[in-house]
């Protein structure tokens, strides 16, 4: 087996394709329906900044556990993990996007709203991009260093770096979790500053590791059928549906309590947000994103055989996928575009990421070798059986 | 001690794994393994498939089903009354109390059909072949009956990796 994988010609012909394709739609996008293109620019680059996050962390609990099964996958979550600079990026660029989206940068309102008023002090244009810049500075440089510890081990050996990266560990998944909720109320919550829902940002943030970890499966699973990932077996397939079964449970529970207890409580401060999506398409995608990323995964990932099979996984997780884009799409257009319009542009731009996310993913997968070669766990993780 | 059988004991997991194939070899199925906690090759060498968790599963269904039927009867064909303007058929408040009342009546109804599958009762006489077989030793046992012609060979495998009680 090769240690490196090479990138073909066609796939990244491909990712250029793809990338054109989301220039030329976000171009055409601003010309024509600037709001309806901010908005797909903010779903897009929360999607896929979701994505990494969720493999980030889904990298750092494998350090945290000690688990021996993940060892030789390891790349994968760093290789995701090291898009999330380039969504930085991508995120700092909505500063002329911000009147588009966020209705509390209007001065017209702050000045007849006391409530906008009220936040703020926290919710303000140098504040909000301050936050952004904190938070993916301590990201990228988090994920930067558990990446160069893991590239030693490489060269070095021994435990020094393992235990070093465990460490790293512990502190990036509480840097994870209290920045990326915040994250989550800065990006989603705060697109309705008149509602408020505590749990919103625990939600969102199992999302990401929900489908964070999906995605890592999808990738296993496509170099597996180019034929880079001969040692997958399907041992190594029940542990990643098990991520993905136990983190969809609790999106599931948290989901439904955040539902359930504004519904009882039934406070207009909070059923606002419900109420204006009780309506229309909307109410599709409520009960969509319930089966999409809960009661799919739940009924179908839970017999033994299914968990443990590529031809059933496979489509789960495009299920999965199309889950977290109806989810943004459901949290974010009745705020900022009012009317739920689906067509050309938002596949256009979906596209474009997608492009983006895979030429970034796999240029760093091709950097280092697939298979972590001094890892301590790397044997049990290659013989992984049960 | 009964002399129906005779017992195998080992100290560690790998000889008990190797002295285990060995013996099927010679076409003899123990009539049970002790372990202090789960080895997967016994679980597989011996052929026992559970089905208790289809059992779990079904009693999931029907009693989650049962429950919903029962609180939206209750609550909005029987009786139904009127708690702060909600509707009688408040669905989304009957999820909570079905969760929680299902997982009890699982847990309960495997248990008991765990028990009576394998005949375990209060009061019942514990049948103990081995005094460490849930401490920290690995004892097979064998029935004399079923190891026919091959006695001599499987006392010897069990003494080449284990002792004979």
């Amino acid at each position: 087996m090769k240690d490196q994988i090479t990138i073909s010609k066609n796939f990244k012909l491909l990712t250029y394709i793809l990338i054109g394709i989301g220039v030329v739609t976000f171009a055409l996008g601003f010309v024509f329906d600037a709001k309806r293109t901010w908005a797909n620019y903010l779903l897009n680059n929360y999607y896929f900044l979701s994505i990494a996050i969720g493999a980030a962390f889904f990298g750092s609990i494998q350090y945290i556990t000690n688990s021996g099964w993940s060892a030789a996958f390891k790349r994968i979550p760093e290789a995701m993990a090291a898009y999330i600079p380039f969504a930085g990026i991508f995120f700092l660029i909505m500063f002329f996007g911000m009147h588009s989206i966020f209705e509390w940068t209007h001065d017209e309102v702050l000045q007849h709203d006391e409530l906008i008023q009220h936040k703020s002090p926290y919710l303000n244009v140098p504040f909000f991009f301050i936050r952004v810049i904190v938070f993916f500075a301590a990201w990228t440089i988090l994920s930067k260093v558990l990446r160069k510890f893991s590239l030693k081990e490489d060269e070095v050996g021994g435990l020094h770096y393992f235990h070093k990266s465990e460490l790293y560990s512990k502190i990036f998944i509480f840097v994870i979790a209290i920045t990326f909720t915040l994250f989550a109320v800065d990006m989603l919550l705060s697109l309705d500053p008149h509602w408020f829902s505590t749990l919103f940002a625990a939600k969102s943030f199992i999302a990401a590791f929900l489908h964070g970890s999906t995605i890592i499966a999808l990738i296993v699973i496509i170099l597996n059928r180019t034929g880079n990932f001969d040692i997958l077996n399907r041992s190594h397939l029940h542990d990643f549906t098990r991520y993905i079964f136990m983190t969809s449970i609790v999106w599931g529970y948290f989901n439904f309590a955040e539902f359930m207890l504004i519904w009882y409580g039934n406070i207009p401060e909070e059923t606002v947000w419900f109420v204006e999506r009780w309506q229309g398409a909307y109410k599709i995608l409520f009960f969509a994103n319930i089966i999409l990323n809960w009661a799919i995964p739940f009924f179908v990932l839970m017999p033994r055989k299914t968990s443990r099979s590529k031809l059933i996984i496979f489509p789960v997780i495009i299920l999965l996928m199309i889950g977290q884009y109806t989810e943004l799409y459901y949290i974010i257009w009745p705020n900022v575009v009012h009317e739920s319009k689906f067509g050309l542009l938002e596949i256009g731009a979906f596209l474009g990421y997608a492009g983006i996310f895979s030429l970034v993913v796999s240029t760093w997968l091709a950097k280092a070798s697939l298979v972590p070669k001094n890892h301590p766990y790397l044997q049990e993780s290659l013989h992984h059986h049960f | 001690m009964n002399k129906d059988y005779i017992l195998g004991v080992f100290k560690d997991e790998e000889s008990l794994v190797s002295a285990f194939d060995k013996v099927k070899e010679k076409g003899v199925l123990p009539l049970e393994v002790y372990t202090p906690y789960p080895v997967h090759e016994i679980l597989e060498g011996m052929g026992n498939k559970t089905r208790i968790t289809y059992a779990a599963f079904f009693y999931g269904v029907f009693v989650a089903i049962g429950i919903l039927s029962f609180l939206t009867y209750a609550a909005s064909i029987s009786w139904s009354l009127n708690y702060g303007g909600k509707p009688f058929n408040s669905f989304p408040s009957f999820i909570v109390v079905t969760i929680v009342a299902t997982i009890l009546s699982i847990t309960i109804l495997t248990l008991l059909t765990f028990s009576i599958r394998s005949k375990i009762f209060p009061g019942k006489v514990p049948e103990i072949y081995h005094e460490r077989a849930t401490d920290d030793r690995f004892v097979m046992v064998i029935d004399k009956k079923s190891m026919g012609a091959n006695t001599e060979a499987i006392n010897s495998i069990i003494t080449e990796y284990g002792e004979i009680e």
